[in-house]
């Protein structure tokens, strides 16, 4: 069974590109382009804009990332550039997002360290980069400042701007040129009123990537699922406001009950699976850039959405 | 100008002379092309010393450090991201030399405690550097140059703002002009010792809407007059610049969150209104003299001196004042105490003017809060909410009975004036209607269509608040909707209106009738007052309004029927209303007009009262008002037709509705 809807859309999705390579005065190797989709996926049309991509997701502090992944990289990661190196060359994701979760311990005020970390990430691959900040208001503004000057030229994505904390990501992506995370609770209204926000402070749209906050599978995910296709389906009826493409990431994929508690021997293989079969939906549901922690989950949605997005019986 | 010989040009920038750049589009770095571009600007003083002061410092004759002269664009992007970022408010340029050190070391410091990022020109550097103050870029305080010219820079600092972060183009003067009115926060304030050409450029400053204030001896233009010590206050007042308030101090958790909690009469410490006891809301625009920001006062007796668990007079007037404030806003701002009690953990609040209903909590109570804090919640929240319309905000609660007996009656003045103003007009004598999309929250596809003759279906906005509201906030829930041309002018469809229903429901309704209920009628979310709905059996409609819990004759009570009819549906037979669009002469005008209407329940009968046996006249169905059965004529179908055919109904006698 097939329905078409082609046609009765009006609007469609801006796209975005990350990254820039030296001809527009970055130093990436390439740059990606998401968004232009013009109809949900698989509804009978073949799919519609660019293709989801996915971004392998560390840290420079692994105290507070998930153990499974830590057990699996041994002592690479304690050295994020170290990681993101061995990460790109081994397991070829689309891009690399960085989370300064050093800023998230309480009393942090390193914030030389932040310029160095990115600035050494940006030595060790090529890909294009997301960068993730701090959290708490009294850091922002020093913590973006420094992310937006280390990345300047090189079209960073810059996260994550909420309804409450915005004006030092968006003046970041102003100010040096990048591109922003806007995240909202699995809310369609309030994804759109952050839009709205950021337009007013001076950002334009198509430098906004939606956030429609991820659950992990069995925690909510699917309200995830559910506000991205209405997103979705709002910017396909000329919805200008949320008519940008999205990322997902369920970051408490490997820290739920299930995966924590696995049997040793079994931790990489249920770490996997947890990430892939809520990745691999985010996709369907309209997401653009898919995010993992477990190098090994690269691979099998890479070959998963490429079986999904190819047409069958091969062909172009 | 003529003595400019050579070529010059400022370092670290792509904005060549930014300011020179910005206003004519060309690159000038020889003395030539000064010279054409000071003609080409009708000789503007600013080209004027833009070519003068790089000319100068090209030379190496600029002030040495710690004097910074012209700052590179790295600087600017990181100043840009300040500003944008909300860690400086505004810019301030200070120059001249000051008669008096110590007022201007104050004027600094004033400055430096309000976020302004400040820049200094001429003697004033020595003046405060003699009065024992540090200055610098990382105290906020940029000493540009020795010379008052030197505030060029300032200016230069403007032109690249505008052209990196608000996307001027280099040569488009009048965007460039409009951009700095209206979006830098700048201001200048001069001390005396300018030259006669220093004078002219400070004077072409204010083409960019810069205010000079002058703490010298300068007259005989349009500077502002002022003292030293006002200076800094009358600037950022006079470019709205406004320090912001973060945190409110009440013991109390005050956020969004828990707007949609309810305090049950066990929870309850002490409530007020709610028909159990008088209480109002009032709102007034003030003079900026009557106001005085966050005075709260209580009259009459305080929490500690009320009974638990007893019903309380209340009085809430809030007096507001603002350079943009007008008196038109005052019913929509008035709204908002609604939301703002409901913000606080332990406080609740329903309905509005003079039927409103407020309790709050014992666990409140104990954790220290007292009425006067419920006056602090709503000034701050105002504050923080309405930083550009409002500058100052007062708070006044009245316990005292007598008190708020007194002072209600001046706010029924208000309501009673308020209510006028809208009363008179028509929808014929507007081609712009009103949205409300306020309840997308949880009726996503939901368009509320607000015209003078139709209010909101909630009853609390109308046309005029619709008008005001978008004034204040232009992207928020109330957007103008051009009416276009005319469909259907008996059911009140217009395709203006249909091309705005479409698009804010997403697409799920193409269609709407402003004045049927039988045809495209408009969708409903779940705060409507009251519901009509069509009675096949007897030709007519019923209407009833929420605080009726008894069966009505359409075998459904008001919360099965609101559970059927709301979420943003349009359901044909079925809509929700305001009260008082039951007097519109639009109510049911597709349908044949209030001679439709057979059944209310008594309450809302009552509460109509005159004004509906007036409006029946006028429609020339007078004694029609005894004619409307009530619960205790008929709760049944049955009833109802046996009553209607023996009082000779005059639905009965209209064009069938089916």
């Amino acid at each position: 069974m097939t329905i078409s809807t082609l046609s009765d859309w009006t609007g469609e999705v801006g796209t975005v590109t990350i990254g820039a390579t030296k001809a527009d005065g970055g130093t990436r190797s390439g740059t990606v382009t998401i968004g232009g989709e013009r109809d949900l996926a698989f509804i009978g049309n073949p799919p519609t804009g660019n293709r989801p991509l996915i971004a392998y997701e560390l840290c420079d502090d692994p105290s507070l990332w998930p153990a499974p992944v830590i057990r699996f990289l041994g002592d690479r990661a304690s050295d994020p550039a170290e990681w993101a190196r061995f990460a790109a060359g081994e397991y070829r994701p689309d891009l690399i997002r960085l989370y300064l979760t050093s800023t998230r311990k309480r009393g942090f005020s390193a914030f030389a360290a932040i310029t160095t970390t990115v600035e050494n990430i940006l030595q060790a691959t090529g890909l294009p980069l997301i960068i993730e900040g701090s959290n708490d208001p009294e850091l922002d503004s020093e913590v973006f400042r420094r992310i937006g000057e280390a990345g300047e030229g090189e079209r960073l994505l810059i996260g994550t701007a909420e309804a409450g904390r915005y004006r030092s990501i968006a003046a970041s992506a102003m100010a040096f040129g990048h591109l922003v995370i806007a995240q909202s609770p699995i809310d369609i209204n309030l994804a759109k009123q952050l839009n709205i926000l950021l337009r007013e402070i001076g950002l334009p749209h198509d430098r906004i990537v939606i956030d429609p906050y991820t659950g992990a599978l069995g925690y909510g995910f699917e309200y995830s699922y559910s506000v991205m296709e209405r997103i979705r389906t709002a910017a396909l009826k000329g919805d200008d406001d949320l008519a940008m493409p999205m990322i997902s990431s369920a970051i408490d994929s490997l820290t739920v009950k299930e995966v924590r508690e696995a049997d040793p021997s079994a931790s990489d293989r249920t770490s996997v699976a947890w990430e892939l079969y809520a990745m691999l939906p985010a996709t369907v549901a309209g997401a653009s850039i898919v995010c993992v922690r477990h190098p090994s989950t690269i691979q099998p949605l890479k070959a998963a959405i490429e079986a999904l997005w190819s047409p069958p019986g091969g062909g172009a | 100008m003529e003595q400019l010989s050579g070529t010059f040009s400022y370092e670290e920038t792509a904005y060549h002379l930014p300011v020179t750049y910005a206003l004519t589009g060309t690159a000038v770095h020889s003395a030539d092309e000064a010279r054409a571009a000071f003609r080409a600007t009708g000789e503007s003083a600013l080209v004027a010393a833009e070519c003068l002061t790089a000319a100068t410092e090209a030379a190496g004759k600029g002030a040495p450090p710690p004097y910074t002269g012209f700052l590179p664009d790295a600087v600017l992007r990181t100043l840009g991201y300040s500003l944008v970022d909300g860690s400086i408010l505004g810019l301030a340029v200070v120059a001249g030399t000051p008669q008096s050190p110590d007022a201007a070391a104050a004027l600094c410091r004033e400055l430096q405690e309000k976020y302004m990022l400040t820049f200094l020109s001429g003697g004033i550097v020595d003046s405060l550097t003699g009065a024992g103050v540090k200055v610098g870029p990382e105290l906020r305080l940029v000493p540009l140059g020795d010379r008052p010219s030197s505030a060029i820079h300032f200016i230069d600092i403007i032109a690249r703002v505008a052209m990196m972060f608000g996307g001027v183009a280099p040569g488009d003067a009048d965007r460039l002009l409009s951009y700095a009115q209206e979006r830098a926060k700048a201001i200048a304030i001069v001390f005396p010792g300018l030259g006669d050409d220093e004078t002219a450029m400070f004077d072409a400053f204010r083409l960019l809407g810069i205010p000079i204030l002058s703490a010298g001896e300068y007259e005989g233009n349009e500077w502002i007059r002022v003292s030293v010590s006002e200076a800094v206050r009358t600037g950022m007042d006079l470019k709205g610049i406004k320090v912001s308030v973060t945190a409110i101090p009440i013991p109390m958790a005050c956020s969004p969150a828990f707007e949609g909690k309810s305090i049950r009469k066990e929870e309850m410490f002490v409530e007020f209104g709610g028909g159990r006891s008088p209480a109002f809301e009032l709102l007034r625009c003030r003079p900026v003299s009557e106001v005085e920001d966050g005075r709260i006062r209580v009259i009459g007796p305080e929490i500690g001196e009320l009974k638990a668990g007893s019903a309380v007079p209340l009085g809430i007037i809030v007096e507001v004042a603002g350079k943009a404030m007008k008196k038109e806003y005052e019913p929509v701002l008035e709204r908002r105490i609604h939301n703002f009690v409901n913000y606080g953990e332990g406080t609740w609040h329903v309905a509005q003017r003079d039927i409103i209903w407020v309790r709050i909590s014992k666990d409140a109570v104990s954790h220290g809060v007292r009425i006067e804090h419920l006056g602090k919640l709503i000034a701050a929240k105002f504050r923080m909410d309405f930083p550009d319309l409002l500058d100052a905000v007062q708070v006044t609660l009245i316990t005292d009975e007598q008190e708020v007996l007194a002072a209600k009656k001046e706010a029924e003045r208000v309501y009673e004036e308020r209510d006028e103003r809208i009363r008179g007009m028509k929808d014929t004598d507007v081609d712009t209607y009103y949205s409300c999309t306020l309840c997308q929250t949880f009726a996503p596809n939901h368009v509320c269509i607000i015209t003078p003759e139709r209010p909101a279906l909630c009853g609390a906005i109308t046309w005029l608040d619709g008008k005001i509201a978008y004034e204040i906030s232009p992207s928020g829930a109330n957007q103008p909707v051009p009416k276009g041309r005319v469909i259907d002018a008996e059911r009140g469809e217009f395709e203006g209106v249909n091309r705005f229903v479409k698009k804010a429901s997403h697409g799920e309704v193409a269609r709407c009738s402003l004045y049927s209920v039988m045809e495209y009628p408009m969708t409903c979310c779940g705060c409507f007052e009251c519901i009509a709905v069509m009675l096949p059996e007897v030709n007519g409609f019923m209407v009833v309004n929420r605080e009726y819990k008894g069966d009505t004759p359409s075998g459904m009570s008001f919360s099965t029927l609101a559970g059927t009819i709301g979420g943003g549906a349009q359901t044909p037979g079925f809509a929700g209303i305001s009260k008082t669009f039951i007097l519109s002469n639009r109510f049911l005008q597709a349908e044949g007009g209030i001679g439709r209407l057979v059944w209310m329940p008594a309450m809302l009968k009552e509460e109509l009262g005159e004004r509906l046996v007036r409006k029946l006249t006028e429609r020339g169905l007078p004694g029609m008002f005894d004619k409307i059965a009530d619960e205790k004529i008929a709760v049944t179908i049955e009833d109802l037709t046996a009553f209607l055919a023996r009082i000779e109904h005059p639905a009965l006698a209209m064009k069938p509705l089916l």
